[in-house]
């Protein structure tokens, strides 16, 4: 099966990406002249553009479909209103025997009671969906809108010039979104989101008009040291900012309370997938919970590497790992027991390749946030 | 970037090139090629032997590790480590930069005068075909 591409892919292919699969769709790790560390560089001290329309969107519209979203994802929807967006999660529903898994985490753009717009993982997109028609009322559609829409992420320092020189709006506060028509005349949804722990937006254009937004913003970046940007500086970003990836971090065998992630569920909803399973491991305590690493020295933990205590004794499984950029060590996410009873500042051990690399025990961010 | 035809490669992509005798032994520097550090992206560490090391072919002598994945270094002649390139541990970046100079590993000290030791390696052209059909 040959991939699939984003609208941008052919300039991809000009600007020198490298290019590699996520999820089916060939998509930029880095680009020529660039590099993970000078593009992940640009994005903390000046501004990055980035092509995620890997990225699923879809939307749920008809009578109550913010309603219904609500009764299915954690997030309680009831806390915000028309014009933001929140982060949630798809849980797998009680009765299934991994109830309070992840089946997925996206973002949920609400237009209106009656018309909502997901921004699920490429990975998961299909499953969602599914899930979500299958149980949507009558009068509520989902509908997939993967191949219609572009996804464009403008992080940095300097992206609110960016868009001003576009005459896009950007005075937005964190997680509002507006739609607004800049330079080309196209239509673009500028939210202020992100996942590099920046100043940032993403921007959401229809993929027929994705390379004309793709250039302007380009052009009006040039004397704001604009770089094209990667997936793989996504990565360190999110990593030092200790931002979950499903299928690390979250996944059918992971649930938020162990991640971290219950401040991305609505408790007191009467009604979610997951709901009770969710609840009585958050009555017990997790089995495990997910901390930062920082390496004290030249090993760089991986995904997969067992974590040990002073004795010797594994206690938990590196999910993420990578060189920080920002504080040039190794840092990792992991999954450490509970009876292991560590705190931050705690000092344990990952088992790098047969080599025991002490690691400090740290709560994520590893570096400051500036997306408020 | 070309691939120099002043030295001689293996399929895990290091390069071996003859620096000359040093009277009992002849010196060989071994390197990563531009293809490997390419491949690599970023590299951001860079772990070697130590001088007086044993090493052989089929044995990890070291790592170089770049942002995204590690990448074990293999002894393309047997001899004893001669000398390490220790400015790679403050800049690994010049690996990237200038993977066939400046960007050296280590010199092998192969024994015995004359010969060539490398003789058995890849030339540029089996070797650029190599990273061709890859």
């Amino acid at each position: 099966m040959s991939p699939l591409t984003s609208p941008l892919h052919d300039r991809h292919v000009a600007a020198g990406a490298k290019l590699a699969d996520f999820s089916g769709w060939s998509m930029p790790i880095e680009y020529a002249g660039g590099g993970v560390l000078a593009e992940h560089t640009a994005v903390r001290t000046a501004v990055g553009l980035f092509d995620v329309s890997h990225l699923g969107t879809a939307t749920v519209r008809g009578p109550g479909a913010a309603a219904f979203v609500g009764s299915c994802l954690t997030n309680d929807l009831s806390r915000i209103g028309p014009g933001q967006a929140q982060y949630t999660l798809c849980c797998l529903p009680d009765g299934d025997p991994q109830a309070g898994g992840v089946v997925d985490d996206l973002i949920v753009y609400l237009h209106g009671p009656d018309d909502v717009l997901l921004v699920p993982n490429a990975a998961n997109a299909a499953d969602v969906l599914a899930r979500l028609a299958d149980a949507a009322p009558s009068g509520v559609t989902v509908t997939d809108r993967h191949a219609e829409v572009a996804v464009l992420a403008l992080q940095g320092p300097r992206a609110l010039q960016v868009l001003e020189l576009l005459g896009l709006p950007g005075e937005l506060s964190y997680m509002s979104f507006v739609t607004g028509t800049g330079g080309s005349g196209a239509e673009v949804t500028v939210c202020r989101t992100g996942y590099t722990g920046e100043h940032g937006y993403e921007l959401l254009v229809a993929a027929e008009h994705a390379g004309e937004l793709w250039d302007a913003v380009l052009e009006a970046g040039q004397d704001q040291g604009i770089r094209l940007c990667g997936l793989g500086a996504r990565d360190t970003l999110r990593t030092e900012m200790g931002y979950p990836l499903h299928g690390h971090e979250l996944s059918r065998d992971i649930t938020p309370n162990q991640a971290r992630s219950g401040w991305a569920v609505g408790w007191q909803k009467p009604a979610f997938w997951g709901r009770e399973a969710l609840l009585a491991e958050k009555e017990a305590g997790p089995a495990r919970l997910l901390w930062g690493l920082r390496a004290d020295g030249r090993g760089i933990p991986r995904p997969g590497m067992p974590v040990l205590d002073g004795e010797g004794t594994r206690v938990g499984e590196v999910t993420s790992g990578t060189f920080s950029p920002t504080l040039r060590t190794g840092i990792a996410l992991a999954l450490v027991d509970a009876t292991a009873a560590v705190t931050a500042g705690t000092t344990l051990a990952v088992d790098v390749r047969g080599r025991s690399q002490a690691v400090e025990v740290v709560k994520p961010p590893f570096v400051e946030s500036h997306v408020r | 970037m070309a691939t120099p035809d002043d030295r001689r490669y293996t399929d895990q992509h290091e390069w071996a090139l003859v620096q000359g005798t040093d009277g009992t032994s002849t010196v060989v520097r071994v390197g990563i090629t531009d293809h490997a550090q390419d491949a690599l992206g970023d590299i951001v560490f860079v772990q070697l032997p130590a001088v007086g090391d044993e090493v052989a072919p089929g044995t990890p002598v070291g790592e170089v590790e770049s942002t995204k994945s590690v990448s074990d270094i293999y002894a393309p002649v047997a001899g004893v480590v001669a000398a390490v390139n220790d400015a790679l541990t403050d800049a690994p970046e010049t690996i990237n930069a200038d993977p066939y100079g400046a960007g050296w590993l280590i010199d092998i000290s192969v024994p015995g005068e004359g010969g060539d030791p490398i003789g058995g390696l890849l030339d540029a052209d089996a070797y650029q075909a190599v990273v061709d059909g890859s």
